[in-house]
């Protein structure tokens, strides 16, 4: 099992996400419109919806990665809308890592490396920072492909390498889009199972999926999101 | 810098097309600049530095004995604008009848100096020792003629004088005097000036000198300067023979380095454009705005460096063997690229492309990570959509009809493959017009290859055995031989024509007007006292057709007026006969050129003339060779036109090389219809020919203006009046032939990787989606 890694204080109950009055436009398009929440330490929140329906772009604005039109977004006590893109950038490093659908690792850079650059970002030494990415892939079963480019690893695989890459620089909050959308079941519910046992060991884990039955296996609080709102939220007992 | 040095070395390894593609266009544009930059040091600075070095005088002037005194000349001199004088030295004219060590019979100015050094025109002794005692004479010949060994020691008999023996070598930056003798010993020579060498302070135009001299001669009784000459006038001589290269070189240079700027940005815009995605991934991970730009920086400046490193190099080796030639008998020692170019190039270069890459960077830097992402992961349908419709509903071949559509996507990059290939059609329309222009010129130089047969007399003073027919008897057993139609007669001497430094002549007589010079104004010679010269002779000497000037020769004087200016040729001047008559009764001719008939066998000719005259004159059949600055100028647009071809087709192999890695996709899905290979190759590269017939036709009339106007120019500065019958060198089929240049520029940088593009398997580009 993997162990806890995040440094941070994470008493329960410390909200670590807070969203109010979200709303953000793409021209015409209303991606989001006003949504509120909230996240605490600890949880396993999976957000819900349909395709289109927005919940990417949530994910996105709680990254840092994009900007609401209107509403603020705080992450770890930080408003990250008085935040220019150099600060964001340094958040993103340390406190807020994200996993995506189609993996977004660096085509040009090993395994290894592609783990360890998440590390050099903050200034730790080349040689340290190898270990932790060794230990990692290690602990995430995938040691032996640490020389492989990214292009000759199976999906599930290279997904395991952007676990080990978010994991890097132990976050406050993981975030993960999609992260089984584009492997198969059986890879799928491996890297599920990392993920859970994060949780487990105290990592906040936001989730965006479309998979209900992902969602009520592994989440221990389900928002629902229909055309950019947030229509239903509730609380779940993990089945695993 | 840790994470930003992993991200930028990493692209670099293994994004090797890439890199190698800007390696490439920056080696040979680096390459090109260094050529063109070591040219233009080294026709300026030589002089320059030697002048400089030598505290050459600015103005050599001669003054008669018999009107001034060595104290007044000494006295006059002390005016504030004069930075240092050297002198007066007594100054004869001895006139040479035997040849030694290669001299030429004529007149030789002599000069008694004490020693090499002094405040002015400091000597450089190259060889054996100065002139110190009676009977010892230094001569002035430019160093590395290898004359040493024969000449040293060797005497001469000057006609009621003494006997001098040669002890030195020495050079002068003024060519203040053909030889140099001690004080005392001048006086035996019974000269007849005296000569003063200054510097003044201000010395840069023709009328700051004239100020400077008259400033020294104010005092003087009037007609006590006899002649002065200028070091302006040297300069000139100096700058028309590689100066004459050197605008268009410059043209191939700023070519060579736009062509290589648009590439690279090109290269760089294109690099950004594919690497949305990297772009994005980079940005999600925590770098910095300033991070990104800095990786993609690198990740150009890392092959950019390495391209200019060895661009330097491979310039210098270029530079050597072209610079070596556009100096021969230029007396510029180790012609070759100066450190300072190299300098300029290594640090200038990788300026200018971290400036082409600056913008794409900032571009890289501005994207918002989820527009980078998306972008990168969700190819865009195309902007000309309508375009590629209303192509795909014409009746066009499917492949031509999508490869036409393609350039159309990306509107930038297309803009910038265009305008490399349209200065590539440039460069190749402007060198193909100016190395025809050369030919023609080379040809004036060698009047037409007019001459079938030379016949020269050996030299008795050399060690020859003396001819055995007289003068007229050699031109009249010439004219008798079967096949000859034209016979001229001439004898070479070194004269003084209107200034004190001497000019190369030949007299001539018989035929000389069908020789076959090409005249720029007047005519040529049809009675005594007349002369031509050589167009830049006239414009270095500040002379023109209708002027009257004294000849000199061996210290006899005529008047003789210039009758007509030719383009080019061995001679600086020509005399009528009639003229060396006058000054040297005596004097015979020592070279013969025939014309034969058509048809005539040379060989036969040769062997008749040789059998009938005996000893002593040498007859040889004329090669027509490719004059100097001809095969200088061919050579320099050869390399040029291949290079600048090369680096613009790097420019289309790059942007089919990302047309395809964008539309990998698309490639595998018309392949997996049944699309067959050869199809996409063909597609992709007509995707190309667009860009090279509008290059083409762009390029064509922008590379015959250029040629049209920087030809005459150069001309200009190197003091040639250029005929206009030289600018006449495009014709219908040439032109056709240009026109299509940017077609084969596009095609042959379209082939390699369309070939790869069509080698794609499906499964791959599956797999990489």
């Amino acid at each position: 099992m993997l162990r806890c890694m995040s440094t941070e204080d994470d008493t329960a109950g410390r909200t670590v996400v807070r969203l109010d009055a979200v709303r953000k436009e793409y021209g015409a398009t209303i991606a989001l419109d006003g949504v509120s929440l909230e996240i605490r330490s600890g949880e396993a929140v999976a957000v819900m919806g349909p395709s289109g329906c927005g919940k990417s772009t949530l994910l996105n604005m709680i990254a840092g990665l994009d900007r609401p039109t209107s509403g603020t977004v705080v992450v770890d006590g930080e408003e990250l809308g008085r935040h220019d893109e150099k600060a964001l950038a340094r958040l993103r490093r340390r406190r807020i890592r994200m996993i995506f659908q189609f993996f977004n690792l660096l085509d040009d850079l090993s395994v290894l490396d592609n783990v360890a650059l998440a590390a050099r970002l903050i200034g730790v030494p080349a040689a340290q920072a190898r270990r932790r990415a060794v230990e990692l892939l290690d602990e995430l079963g995938i040691a032996d492909r640490q020389s492989r480019y990214p292009a000759l690893l199976s999906g599930g695989e290279r997904q395991r390498v952007g676990v080990a890459r978010a994991l890097m620089n132990h976050p406050v909050l993981l975030l993960a889009d999609e992260p089984t959308g584009a492997l198969d079941s059986k890879a799928g519910e491996q890297v599920m199972g990392i993920l859970m046992d994060l949780h487990r060991a105290g990592q906040t884990v936001v989730l965006v999926t479309h998979d209900r039955d992902l969602a009520s296996r592994h989440a221990n609080r389900l928002i629902e999101v229909a055309d950019g709102r947030v229509v239903g939220e509730r609380r779940l007992k993990p089945t695993q | 810098m840790g994470a930003v040095w992993l991200a930028s070395r990493a692209a670099v390894k293994r994004r090797r097309l890439q890199s190698v593609v800007i390696g490439l266009v920056v080696l040979f544009s680096t390459a090109t600049f260094v050529v063109a930059l070591g040219l233009l040091a080294a026709s300026s600075a030589p002089f320059t530095n030697a002048y400089a070095r030598g505290h050459g005088a600015h103005v050599v002037a001669d003054f008669d004995m018999t009107a001034v005194s060595g104290a007044q000349l000494a006295r006059a001199a002390e005016q504030p604008g004069v930075e240092a004088v050297a002198g007066p030295f007594g100054k004869a004219v001895l006139t040479i009848t035997e040849n030694k060590a290669g001299f030429p019979f004529g007149p030789l100015t002599v000069v008694g100096r004490a020693d090499p050094a002094g405040p002015v025109d400091r000597l450089d002794l190259w060889a054996g020792r100065w002139a110190t005692g009676p009977g010892e004479i230094v001569m002035n010949r430019p160093s590395g003629q290898g004359l040493v060994p024969r000449a040293l020691g060797d005497t001469f008999q000057v006609p009621g004088g003494p006997l001098l023996t040669i002890v030195g070598f020495a050079d002068s930056v003024s060519q203040s005097a053909g030889a140099w003798v001690s004080p005392g010993q001048i006086g035996a020579l019974h000269p007849s000036e005296q000569q003063m060498l200054y510097r003044f302070k201000d010395s840069s135009t023709d009328a700051e000198i004239r100020s400077g001299l008259a400033s020294v001669t104010a005092g003087l009784p009037p007609g006590a300067l006899v002649e002065s000459q200028s070091y302006l006038v040297l300069k000139r001589a100096f700058a028309a023979g590689p100066g004459a290269y050197v605008p268009f070189l410059m043209v191939f240079g700023v070519l060579g380095i736009v062509v290589a700027v648009l590439i690279v940005a090109n290269v760089v815009s294109g690099a950004v454009v594919t690497g949305f995605r990297h772009i994005g991934v980079l940005k999600a991970l925590g770098f910095t705005p300033n991070q990104v730009a800095a990786v993609y920086l690198t990740m150009i400046s890392v092959p950019a460096i390495a391209g200019c490193a060895l661009g330097v190099v491979l310039g210098n080796i270029l530079a050597k063997p072209l610079l070596s030639g556009a100096f021969q008998g230029l007396d510029v020692p180790n012609a070759g690229v100066g450190r300072a170019v190299d300098v300029t190039c290594l640090l200038g270069v990788p300026v200018l492309v971290a400036v082409a890459a600056l913008g794409p960077a900032l571009r890289a830097r501005g994207l918002s990570a989820v527009e980078a992402i998306s972008a990168g992961s969700t190819p865009r349908a195309g902007r000309a959509l309508r375009a590629q419709r209303w192509l795909a509903g014409t009746r066009l071949p499917r492949p031509i009809s999508l490869g036409l559509g393609l350039p159309i996507v990306r509107p930038a990059r297309v803009a910038l493959t265009m305008a490399a290939i349209v200065l590539g059609v440039i460069t190749v329309t402007f060198a193909t017009g100016l190395t025809n222009t050369m030919v023609a010129y080379g040809k004036a130089q060698e009047a037409n290859g007019a001459v079938q047969v030379t016949v020269r007399a050996a030299d008795p003073g050399d060690g020859q055995t003396a001819r055995r027919l007289g003068d007229s008897e050699t031109e009249g057993l010439l004219r008798s031989l079967p096949g000859a139609v034209h016979v001229t007669a001439g004898s070479y001497a070194d004269i003084y024509l209107g200034s004190s430094q001497t000019t190369d002549a030949e007299f001539l007589r018989g035929d000389s007007s069908t020789l076959g010079y090409l005249m720029v104004k007047g005519h040529w010679m049809n009675g005594a006292g007349q002369i031509v010269a050589r167009s830049d002779f006239l414009h270095q000497r500040g002379l023109a057709v209708g002027d009257q000037t004294t000849l000199d020769l061996g210290g006899k004087r005529t008047q003789v007026r210039i009758v007509g200016e030719f383009l080019a040729g061995g001679f600086s001047v020509f005399c009528d006969w009639a003229t060396l008559t006058e000054l040297a009764p005596d004097q015979q001719a020592t070279d013969y050129e025939i014309q034969l008939a058509p048809g005539t066998n040379t060989d036969a000719y040769i062997a008749a003339f040789t059998k009938a005259a005996g000893t002593g004159l040498n007859a040889t059949a004329d090669t027509n060779q490719t004059s100097v600055g001809t095969v200088v100028i061919t050579s320099f647009a050869s390399i040029f036109t291949l290079m600048l071809g090369l680096i613009a087709a790097m420019g289309v192999f790059n942007t089919v090389v990302l047309n395809t890695r964008e539309r990998r996709r698309n490639l595998g899905m018309l392949k997996s219809i049944g699309m067959t290979p050869r199809q996409v190759t063909f597609m992709m590269i007509t995707s190309m020919v667009p860009l090279g017939v509008i290059g083409g036709l762009l390029g064509l009339p922008v590379g015959i203006i250029a040629h049209r106007l920087i030809v005459p120019a150069s001309a200009r500065a190197a003091g040639i009046d250029m005929p206009a019958s030289m600018m006449h060198v495009w014709h219908a089929p040439m032109l056709s032939v240009l026109a299509l240049a940017g077609v084969l520029i596009a095609v042959l940088g379209a082939f390699i990787p369309a070939r790869a593009a069509a080698r794609l398997t499906v499964a791959e580009v599956l797999r990489s989606e």
